[in-house]
C-alpha cells in the first residue's frame, strides 16, 4: 500500500486543525480543531507503525486518543468555567492571560 | 615628745554613749534645718538644750578622764581592706578638754545669740548652722584618727563658711566667707596631703599609732619624710589657725554676726588647729618645731602690732585673737604642750567674752567704729564691767586666767631661750596695750550720742557666767590646786612653784602696756622724739593697712592668677573651641559630600537597574496579549520558519 495518499489526508487533516484554530472565535470550535490535530498525528502514527510493523506505534496512537478524551474534558470544564464567568465563549473576548 | 610615749599605756573603756556628745547637736541641726521655720523663736532653745545636753554628756564623762582611762567607741570603716580600717570616737584628757571648752561655751553664746539675733528673718537657720559648727566640732575634737578628724575639721571649715556669709545680702559678708573658705582650703590641702602620706606608709591614720610611727621612721633613718608630715600636718593648723601666712581670712571673716565671731573665730574653731599639732605633736621633729614656733612667734608679734593701729573693735580683736594663737603656737613649737592648751582653755572664756561684750556694744550703739564709740561706761554698766574683767585677764592680771597661762608659756619660753622670754614680753605688754586702748576709747570719756542702753538680760547673763570663768579658770592651774591640769595631758613638766621673776616681769608688762594704751592710744601724745616722728607715722600707717598683706596677695597672687586664668579662657574660647569647632565643621562637610556621592552615584545605579528591569518588563508585557490564538499564530509561524531552516 502506498503512504503518500494517507500522508497526504493526514496532513490537510493536521492543516485544517491549525486553520481553524486560527480562525475559529468559539473555544468549542478551537477544541474540535485541536482534535483534528491530534488525529492527523495518530493517523501518521499508525500509517508509519504499519509501514515499519511496529506496534509500539499503534500503542501510541491508543494514548492519544486517551490525551485526547482527556484534554476534551478539561476544555470543555474549563469553556464552562469561561462562560459562567465572563459570559461569553469567544476565545477573541477573554485576555485573562494578558500579561 | 618621747617622754609621752614612754608612758605606760593606760586602760581604756569602751563607751557608747560618746556617740550622743556630738549627736544631740545634729539632732539638733537636723530638725532646726526641717522644721526649724515652725518652731519660730522656740529653735533657739532647742540649741541651747542640746548643747547643754552635751555638756551633761561631758560632765558625766569626766570621772574615769581624770582618772587617766580613754574612752573608746569604734565602727568598722573599710572592712575589706587589710588591716581593716575603723573609725571611731576616743577621748582622753586633751580631747576632754576641748570638749570642756566647747560644750561650756557653746550654750553659753547660744544663748546670748538669742538676744542678739532677736530680729533676724532667718532665726531658726542661725541656730541650726550654729548646732552643726558644735556637732562638727566636737566630731573633730572626739575624732580617735585622723580619717574623722579631717571629716569633722572640713565641716567646721564648711559652717564658719555658711556662718560668716550669714548676712550674705551684704557683699562684705559674701566675700569674707568665700576668702575664709578658700584661705583654709590652702592649709586643709596640705592636711590632706600630709594624711594621705601617713596612710601610703601605712602604720594608720589612728591616733594612738603615731608613736609607732615616729618610732619605726626615726628608727630608719627617715627624720626628714618626717618632718614632711608634720609641717603638712602643720600647714593646715596654719590655715584653721590663722597664722602667717594664711592669716587674712580671719580679720574679714567678722563680717559674720558677733556670736559666731565669739564662739568660731575665737573660742574653737580656730583653736581646733592649735589642739591639731597638740594632738599629733608625736609626729614633729626638731626641725618643724622649730617652724611652728617661727610662725607662731612672727604670728604673735605682728598680729599684736597690726591689733595696735586698728580702729574697728572686730577687726582689733580678731588681730589680737591672732597674735593669741600665735602665742599658743610658739609654747607648742616649744614642746610645751600642756601650756598651749592651757592657754587655749583660758583664751577662750575670756576671747568669747570679749567678743560677747563687743557684740553688745554693736548691738546697742550700731557701729563698731572705735571713733564714733566712747563713754559707754554708764549706759552700759554690766557689758563694761565684764569686758573690763576679760581685758584684764588677757593681759595677764595676777590671779587671773590669762596671768597663769601666760605665766605657764614664759616659763617654757625662759627654760629654752631667754631672747624668747623678752620677744614675748613685748608681746603681753602689747596684748595689754591694744586691749586697753579699745576698752578706754569705746567705755570711757564722752560719748557722742546718748540713746545707748544696756543689752537685755538674756545676753548679759551668759556674759556674766563668761566672766566668771574667764577670771577663775585659770585658778585651776595654779600652784594651790596643784596642777590638775598638767596631770590630765600626762605632762611631766611641772612646775610647782611661781618664779617670782617672770611673774614679776609680766605683770611690769602689763604695766608698761597700760601706760602706752593710756598715753599714746587715748590721749595720742607721740613719745617719739621729733627726729623719729616720721618713721613712726609710716610704721603706723603700714600697721593700719595691715602691713598690705591683703594687698601684695592681691597683687602678687590672685591678680596674676585671675589673668592667667583669662588669658587660658582666651585661649581656650579662641584656640581650642576653634580647632573643636574647625574639626566638627570638616566633618560636616566631609558627611554632606558622601551624603551626595550617596544620593547620586550608589543609589542612582540601584534606581536605575530597577528602572531598566521595570522598562524591559513593560516592553515584554505587551507581546502578552493573553488572546490564545495569536499565540498559536506564533508558534505555528516558529514551526514553518525551524522547519525551514532544519532542511538546510
Amino acid at each position: 500500500m502506498s503512504l503518500q495518499p494517507v500522508l497526504v489526508l493526514s496532513h490537510a487533516l493536521f492543516c485544517l486543525g491549525v486553520y481553524g484554530m486560527l480562525t475559529r472565535r468559539n473555544a468549542v470550535g478551537l477544541l474540535l480543531a485541536l482534535e483534528l490535530i491530534l488525529n492527523a498525528a495518530g493517523l501518521n502514527f499508525v500509517l508509519f507503525g504499519r509501514a515499519f510493523g511496529s506496534a509500539q506505534a499503534q500503542a501510541f496512537t491508543l494514548f492519544i486518543i486517551a490525551l485526547a478524551a482527556c484534554e476534551a474534558v478539561v476544555g470543555l470544564g474549563v469553556i464552562l468555567g469561561l462562560s459562567r464567568s465572563a459570559h461569553t465563549i469567544f476565545a477573541d473576548q477573554v485576555n485573562l492571560l494578558k500579561g | 615628745m618621747d617622754h609621752v610615749s614612754a608612758l605606760p599605756q593606760l586602760a581604756q573603756l569602751v563607751e557608747p554613749r560618746l556617740v550622743w556628745i556630738p549627736g544631740l547637736p545634729l539632732a539638733a541641726f537636723a530638725l532646726l534645718i526641717l522644721v526649724g521655720r515652725r518652731l519660730g523663736r522656740a529653735s533657739g532653745w532647742l540649741a541651747v538644750g542640746s548643747l547643754a545636753g552635751s555638756l551633761i554628756g561631758v560632765v558625766l564623762i569626766a570621772g574615769p578622764i581624770w582618772a587617766h582611762r580613754t574612752l573608746v567607741v569604734q565602727w568598722p570603716w573599710l572592712s575589706a581592706s587589710n588591716p581593716a580600717w575603723s573609725v571611731g570616737f576616743s577621748v582622753d584628757g586633751l580631747s576632754w578638754i576641748m570638749l570642756a571648752v566647747v560644750t561650756t561655751i557653746a550654750p553659753l553664746i547660744a544663748v546670748y545669740s538669742i538676744g542678739y539675733m532677736r530680729d533676724d528673718p532667718r532665726f531658726s537657720r542661725y541656730f541650726a548652722y550654729f548646732a552643726l559648727f558644735c556637732a562638727s566640732m566636737l566630731t573633730l575634737v572626739m575624732a580617735d584618727g585622723f580619717v574623722l578628724l579631717y571629716a569633722g575639721w572640713e565641716l567646721v571649715g564648711l559652717c564658719s563658711y555658711l556662718l560668716i556669709s550669714f548676712w550674705f545680702e551684704k557683699p562684705a559678708a559674701a566675700a569674707a566667707g568665700r576668702k575664709a573658705f578658700l584661705t583654709t582650703r590652702l592649709g586643709d590641702t596640705g592636711l590632706l596631703l600630709g594624711i594621705l602620706l601617713l596612710a601610703w606608709l601605712g602604720g594608720g591614720l589612728h591616733f594612738s599609732a603615731l608613736g609607732d610611727i615616729r618610732a619605726h621612721l626615726l628608727g630608719h633613718g627617715y627624720e626628714g619624710l618626717l618632718t614632711l608630715i608634720s609641717v603638712l600636718v602643720f600647714l593646715g593648723a596654719v590655715g584653721k589657725s590663722a597664722q602667717i601666712p594664711l592669716h587674712v581670712w580671719l580679720p574679714d571673716a567678722m563680717e559674720g554676726p558677733t556670736p559666731v565671731s565669739a564662739l568660731i573665730h575665737a573660742a574653737t574653731m580656730v583653736a581646733a588647729g592649735v589642739y591639731l599639732v597638740a594632738r599629733t605633736i608625736e609626729l614633729f621633729t626638731p626641725a618643724s618645731l622649730a617652724l611652728v614656733l617661727g610662725i607662731g612667734l612672727s604670728t604673735h608679734l605682728v598680729a599684736g602690732t597690726v591689733a595696735l593701729a586698728q580702729t574697728d573693735i572686730k577687726r582689733i580683736l580678731a588681730y589680737s585673737t591672732l597674735s593669741q594663737l600665735g602665742l599658743m603656737m610658739t609654747a607648742l613649737g616649744l614642746g610645751a604642750r600642756s601650756a598651749a592648751m592651757f592657754h587655749l582653755t583660758t583664751h577662750a572664756y575670756f576671747k568669747a567674752l570679749l567678743f560677747l561684750g563687743a557684740g553688745s556694744v554693736i548691738h546697742a550703739a550700731h557701729t563698731q567704729e572705735l571713733a564714733q564709740l566712747g563713754g559707754l561706761r554708764r549706759a552700759m554698766p554690766w557689758t563694761s564691767a565684764l569686758f573690763l574683767v576679760a581685758s584684764l585677764s588677757m593681759s595677764g592680771l595676777f590671779l587671773l586666767s590669762g596671768f597663769w597661762s601666760k605665766d605657764a608659756i614664759l616659763l617654757a619660753a625662759a627654760g629654752a631661750k631667754p631672747w624668747l622670754l623678752w620677744a614675748l614680753l613685748a608681746g603681753a605688754a602689747m596684748t595689754a596695750s591694744y586691749i586697753f586702748r579699745l576698752y578706754w576709747r569705746c567705755f570711757h570719756g564722752v560719748s557722742p550720742a546718748h540713746s545707748h542702753q544696756e543689752s537685755p538680760a538674756v545676753m548679759v547673763l551668759p556674759m556674766a557666767v563668761l566672766g566668771v570663768g574667764a577670771a577663775c579658770v585659770g585658778l585651776l592651774e595654779s600652784p594651790w590646786l596643784g596642777h590638775p591640769f598638767l596631770r590630765l595631758l600626762r605632762d611631766p613638766h611641772v612646775h610647782d612653784h611661781i618664779d617670782p621673776a617672770v611673774a614679776l616681769l609680766s605683770t611690769a608688762a602689763l604695766a608698761l602696756g597700760l601706760w602706752l594704751a593710756w598715753t599714746v592710744g587715748v590721749r595720742r601724745r607721740s613719745l617719739l622724739p621729733a627726729g623719729l616722728r616720721p618713721i613712726g607715722r609710716l610704721l603706723h600707717r603700714w600697721a593700719a593697712h595691715k602691713y598690705y598683706v591683703d594687698e601684695c596677695y592681691d597683687r602678687f597672687l590672685i591678680q596674676p592668677v585671675l589673668s592667667a586664668a583669662r588669658g587660658l579662657s582666651g585661649f581656650d574660647q579662641r584656640i581650642i573651641d576653634g580647632a573643636v569647632n574647625g574639626a566638627g565643621r570638616v566633618g560636616d562637610l566631609l558627611g554632606r559630600a558622601k551624603a551626595a556621592f550617596d544620593r547620586i552615584v550608589v543609589d542612582g545605579l540601584v534606581n536605575g537597574i530597577a528602572a531598566a528591569a521595570r522598562g524591559g518588563g513593560a516592553l515584554l508585557r505587551l507581546l502578552q496579549t493573553g488572546i490564545i490564538q495569536q499565540y498559536l499564530l506564533v508558534a505555528a509561524a516558529a514551526v514553518v520558519v525551524l522547519s525551514i531552516m532544519g532542511r538546510r
